[in-house]
């Protein structure tokens, strides 16, 4: 689905690439997480993959990167809304305020792709009904919260059937119920089998949730696997990550011996309930 | 429904039912009027006879007078002072020691006043009935170039932008100590540290929202299409020619009575 070959990029008048020589194979319906420390280029990763860089950020690009079969640095990015989609950290920046419904601001992205209304209407009622906003849709999308406005904003990027959805911190933003209601809407996305690129810090739920990991420092791909692999790592401290909360809790017990570590720490709550549940049996 | 980014208001009214260039075309006839018909009583008859008429018959006359007088009358109130006052050479009407006002200062001040007002509620009565996206689809149906309908959209943007990011500001800033009450002098000095991160916050707001508007192929070429229908009549394009005309003929009578005054 996509493939990134030896992709080096710099930012105009920057002094060093913000990303050097990524080399990534994404499969179709995979579900990658992306985290790393502040400035380590998840962001522009993020633009890369959705085709604005070079197209909106201009600055020096070396080597390729494609979606399908498509080559994202030599296609506009307006001709690329199905293909890739983009959403932002800021819901309130990604409303037109050109339209004063949910469901016409969702129709946005389908009016200059100059679909028939027929086709617009059951896309749009399709798209409210994945995002749980159904029942928003005559609302004004400003008379709405930081949570459902994110929800919006993956709406409107979704209704145009964009083969991947990258998402640069859509929760950062959020309260808690605001992102737990965007993550259980990216939850019903990935069962309906969408590619999913997320960067996040929250890294709690890209541990339960992603089915592959990549950790970025210093604009390199510093790990790639599975969210167990890479988060629940001694080393991953070191690229910035703050582990989880099972992580720590099972490293914990297990220096001070209340568990005998052998394998892997858990990363989430299920694989704590093995870890801890599995060797006290075998204690008792 | 109300809306947090445009003036806006649904009303059941005939006015709101009009294709938006119909509306369009009626506004720009009473500014065409306003502006052609000379002196100080030109603009006020189509204030008083055509503007006022229009905004009862749409029902939204309080709000059209309660924002125009808003905005016109600090203009007028100091257009009045300072043309009144400070006119050269002209007639003095008023002796105030040794200020006196200006017959042709007067005069000129009315009639600026009269030209504000004008335009101030023209913009309004187009504003208060007619739904701003409605309008842009109409313009973009019409060929309208891009840019203008951009610039449309981002000035409607504009203002919720700006107030929900000063809120956020102030109260960032009041939490952190800032004085928002006090005396004048304190309170412009507290302003600053308000004004300088909105404006810097929105030029980078800018750069994101572009980004956003382009991720939805606001620029892509080629025709567009629309989910909300726009009802047009033939009588009602009559009509906007039969305006169209009108304003030809107030820009020649507005010509004409100039010569003959
Ligand atoms: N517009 C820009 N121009 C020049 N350099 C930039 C620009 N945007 C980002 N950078 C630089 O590129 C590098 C990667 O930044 P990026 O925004 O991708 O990081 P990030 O992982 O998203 O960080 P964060 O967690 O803070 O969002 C940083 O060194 C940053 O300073
Ligand atoms: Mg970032």
């Amino acid at each position: 689905m996509i493939a990134v070959r030896d992709f080096t990029y710099t930012y105009p008048a920057a002094p060093r690439p913000a990303l050097i020589d990524i080399n990534l194979e994404i499969a179709p319906g995979q579900f990658v997480g992306v985290v790393g420390a502040n400035g380590a280029g998840k962001s522009t990763l993020c633009y890369a993959l959705s085709g604005f860089i070079p197209d909106f950020y201009r600055g020096d690009v070396k080597g390729s990167l494609s979606v399908a079969g498509r080559d994202l640095c030599k296609t506009p990015v307006a001709e690329l809304a199905g293909e890739v989609g983009l959403v932002f950290a800021n819901p309130f920046n990604q409303i037109t305020g050109a339209r004063f419904t949910v469901r016409e601001e969702l129709a946005f992205g389908l009016e200059n792709l100059g679909r028939p209304r027929d086709e617009m209407v059951a896309r749009v009622d399709e798209a409210l009904r994945l995002t749980g906003l159904t029942e928003l849709a005559d609302r004004s999308p400003y008379a709405l919260s930081g949570g459902q406005q994110q929800r919006v904003a993956i709406a409107s990027v979704i209704v145009l059937r964009p083969k991947v959805l990258v998402l640069d911190e859509p929760t950062s933003q959020l309260d808690p119920v605001g992102a737990r209601e965007v993550f259980e809407t990216l939850d019903a996305l990935t069962g309906e089998g969408a590619t999913v690129i997320l960067a996040e810090h929250k890294l709690e739920w890209i541990a339960a949730h992603a089915d592959r990991v990549i950790a970025l420092r210093g604009g390199r791909v510093a790990a790639d696997g599975t969210p167990r692999e890479v988060l629940a790592d001694a080393s991953a401290e070191e690229l910035g990550l703050m582990p989880t909360r099972y992580t720590l809790a099972a490293r914990l017990a297990a220096t001070q011996g209340v568990v005998k570590r052998d394998g892997p720490l858990p990363v989430t709550l299920d694989e704590a309930r093995e870890f801890f549940g599995g060797r006290q049996r075998e204690g008792a | 429904m109300t809306n947090a980014f445009s003036l806006y208001t649904p009303r059941a009214s005939a006015l709101h039912r009009l294709h938006p260039l119909t509306m369009l075309a009626l506004v720009v006839f009473c500014l065409v009027a306003g502006l052609a018909l000379p002196g100080p009583w030109g603009p006020y008859v189509v204030f008083l006879l055509l503007i006022l008429p229009l905004a009862a018959l749409g029902q939204v006359l309080p709000n059209l007078l309660s924002t125009a007088v808003k905005i016109a009358l600090p203009f007028a109130i100091s257009v009045f002072l300072i043309q009144g006052l400070f006119w050269t050479g002209g007639t003095p009407v008023v002796e105030l020691g040794p200020l006196s006002l200006k017959r042709e200062g007067l005069w000129f001040a009315a009639q600026s006043t009269g030209r504000v007002l004008t335009v101030v509620s023209s913009f309004l009565l187009l504003s208060l009935t007619t739904r701003p996206d409605a309008l842009m689809i109409a313009l973009d149906q019409r060929g309208a170039p891009k840019t203008l309908t951009y610039i449309v959209l981002a000035t409607i943007q504009i203002a919720p932008r700006f107030q929900a990011k000063a809120r956020t500001i102030l109260d960032a800033q009041r939490a952190r100590g800032l004085e928002t009450e006090g005396s004048v002098g304190r309170r412009v000095a507290a302003l600053l540290p308000l004004v300088v991160p909105l404006v810097l916050g929105s030029i980078i707001d800018i750069e994101e929202r572009a980004m956003a508007l382009d991720a939805r192929a606001f620029s892509r070429s080629g025709p567009k299409t629309s989910l909300l229908t726009l009802r047009d009549t033939s009588a009602q394009r009559a009509g906007r020619w039969l305006l169209l005309l009108g304003m030809i003929a107030v820009v020649a009578l507005g010509i004409w009575l100039r010569r003959a005054a």
